[in-house]
């Protein structure tokens, strides 16, 4: 058997062929891929529920609008009630950023004196704290501003988001059905068995971290006003949706809170060393209990693929890419798998 | 005006979804399921068209669901042994609607053919749907995966 025919060359190839597919698709809709990813994914959290109306004599027009009129109404809620209160989160952390700059200086300065003091080492604390200081103060800003632009955003997906979502219950089964028509008859039912494969994990996948998500943020949110630290709902939502990343997202949590804990007045050591327990417990918890109750095995994925797949799809697709990076890989490695299984069998009736 | 992009072009034509439903319903796999039940379930299927001698699918495939001759006549083969030629109404593949296992024979068109495969995600989906009605389609599907078995077994037997 010519290297060619290999079923590890006929699967690579295949398999380079759906990937450049999925990411030139993904560049032509990158200015909409937000609202499309949200659209998507109250798709797969409605379309249980939508099912469940319909089951219930429930006419499917109709079953859709209710599922967006609970969106609608669940929408003016976060806008009416929680946003505000975000929103002077935000403003608090914005007029602590001086405080915030001041006492990171201030626990440079005590290190570098006991370097010093213990090692004799003689280290310039003030360069380092300067350069760290403009540093931070301009990363402050320009995060502040990116919020300031998200929510922008937000209210034109406000628009969007609900349209999309429309469709995708009303249509998507139906257009995903023309589009696998059109595979050769040789490719159908494989076609058909990927996708089955892929969406199943897809939908348990979305479910599971949104659930995830949701319980982290209500339990660092407690945490953190029991513990007394400063803005503890933002910093628990915030600690939600970095949990979206696995391995990076919980360290970025941490040195969060302890820059806001820093910047308490009066600083108290103490809330820091306790925002970091809340932290390490929320991880405890989420690992011990969440994670086998609602996202089980929907993305069995090694550490270093799961980094590795962070970093590639971050550099190219910026945070939305972070976010997809860990189902998108394990959606591939179902594609390539089941091509793999195909392409072997055929290479084996070829040779006998 | 229906928009061209969500709309259906491969919809199936009303006479077309009967006659499929109908075929359904003569088969065991459909007994004592309501023929508006059966419709609806038919409208989710897929017509396929395969010229005389193309393969329906190899012995190893991973398969996705049973099908069902439409028009046409397909023929099954295993180890060079020709085990059935089908024709309109006949049902072939149902193993994949019960277990994710390879498909065990070759089927062949032999003649231009149209073929309708019901897949094991669309029965999943009605399941959810209609949960009575799915554990009775299982029932019937159970019973025509024994029917086979016995007629294996009796066929190795003759032997």
């Amino acid at each position: 058997m010519s290297w060619e025919k290999s079923p590890h060359i006929q699967t690579f190839k295949l398999f380079a062929i759906v990937v450049a597919v999925c990411l030139s698709s993904f560049y032509l809709i990158s200015s909409v891929l937000v609202p499309v990813v949200i659209s998507f994914t109250l798709y797969a959290l409605f379309e249980p529920a939508t099912l469940y109306l319909v089951r219930h004599n429930f006419n499917h027009s109709l079953s859709i609008m209710i599922m967006l009129v609970f969106l609608l109404i669940v929408s003016v809620l976060i806008i009416g009630f929680a946003l505000p209160a975000l929103f002077d989160q935000v403003t608090l952390l914005q007029s602590k950023l001086p405080q915030i700059a001041k006492q990171l200086e201030k626990l440079l300065t005590g290190y570098g004196e006991f370097l010093a003091n213990e090692f004799g080492a003689n280290v310039d604390i003030s360069e380092l704290t300067l350069s760290i200081l403009s540093e931070s103060s301009s990363l402050g800003q320009s995060a502040l501003i990116k919020v300031s632009n998200s929510l922008l955003n937000f209210v034109i997906f406000f628009i969007l988001v609900p349209f999309l979502t429309y469709y995708l219950l009303k249509d998507f089964k139906r257009a995903r059905n023309d589009l696998m028509n059109w595979l050769p008859n040789s490719s159908f039912e494989l076609g058909w068995l990927i996708y089955h494969n892929v969406s199943r994990q897809l939908n348990a996948y979305t479910r599971g971290v949104m659930l995830q998500s949701l319980i982290m943020a209500v339990f660092c949110s407690l945490g953190f006003s029991l513990i007394g630290l400063d803005i503890p709902v933002l910093l628990g939502a915030i600690t939600g949706m970095l949990n979206l990343v696995p391995y990076v997202g919980p360290v970025i949590s941490v040195i969060l809170a302890l820059l806001v804990g820093a910047a308490m007045t009066p600083f108290e050591p103490s809330v820091l060393y306790l925002a970091v327990a809340v932290i390490i417990a929320a991880q405890i918890f989420d690992n011990l209990v969440v994670i086998p109750a609602v996202v089980a095995h929907a993305v069995d994925l090694h550490p270093v693929q799961a980094i590795l797949g962070i970093i590639i799809f971050g550099s190219l697709f910026g945070t939305v890419g972070v976010i997809l990076a860990m189902p998108a890989i394990a959606a591939g490695k179902i594609v390539i798998s089941n091509i793999y299984a195909d392409m072997a069998n055929a290479s084996l009736k070829s040779v006998a | 005006m229906a928009n061209i992009f969500w709309s259906n072009i491969f919809r199936k034509g009303d006479s077309e979804l009967h006659t499929i439903a109908s075929l359904w319903q003569a088969t065991p796999l459909f007994s004592n399921i309501p023929e508006r039940q059966t419709e609806m379930l038919c409208s989710k299927m897929h017509v396929r068209r395969f010229k005389p001698g193309e393969t329906v699918f190899s012995q190893g495939d991973q398969g996705a669901g049973a099908i069902l001759v439409l028009e046409g006549t397909v023929r099954v083969m295993a180890n060079q042994t020709q085990l059935a030629q089908l024709e309109s109404g006949d049902f072939f593949g149902e193993i994949a609607l019960a277990a994710p296992e390879r498909r065990t024979a070759d089927a062949t068109a032999t003649s231009a053919s149209r073929l309708v495969y019901f897949l094991k995600q669309d029965l999943e989906e009605w399941i959810e749907y209609e949960p009575r009605l799915g554990a009775r389609f299982l029932m019937n599907l159970s019973a025509a995966l024994a029917q086979r078995l016995f007629e294996a077994n009796k066929l190795i037997a003759d032997r």
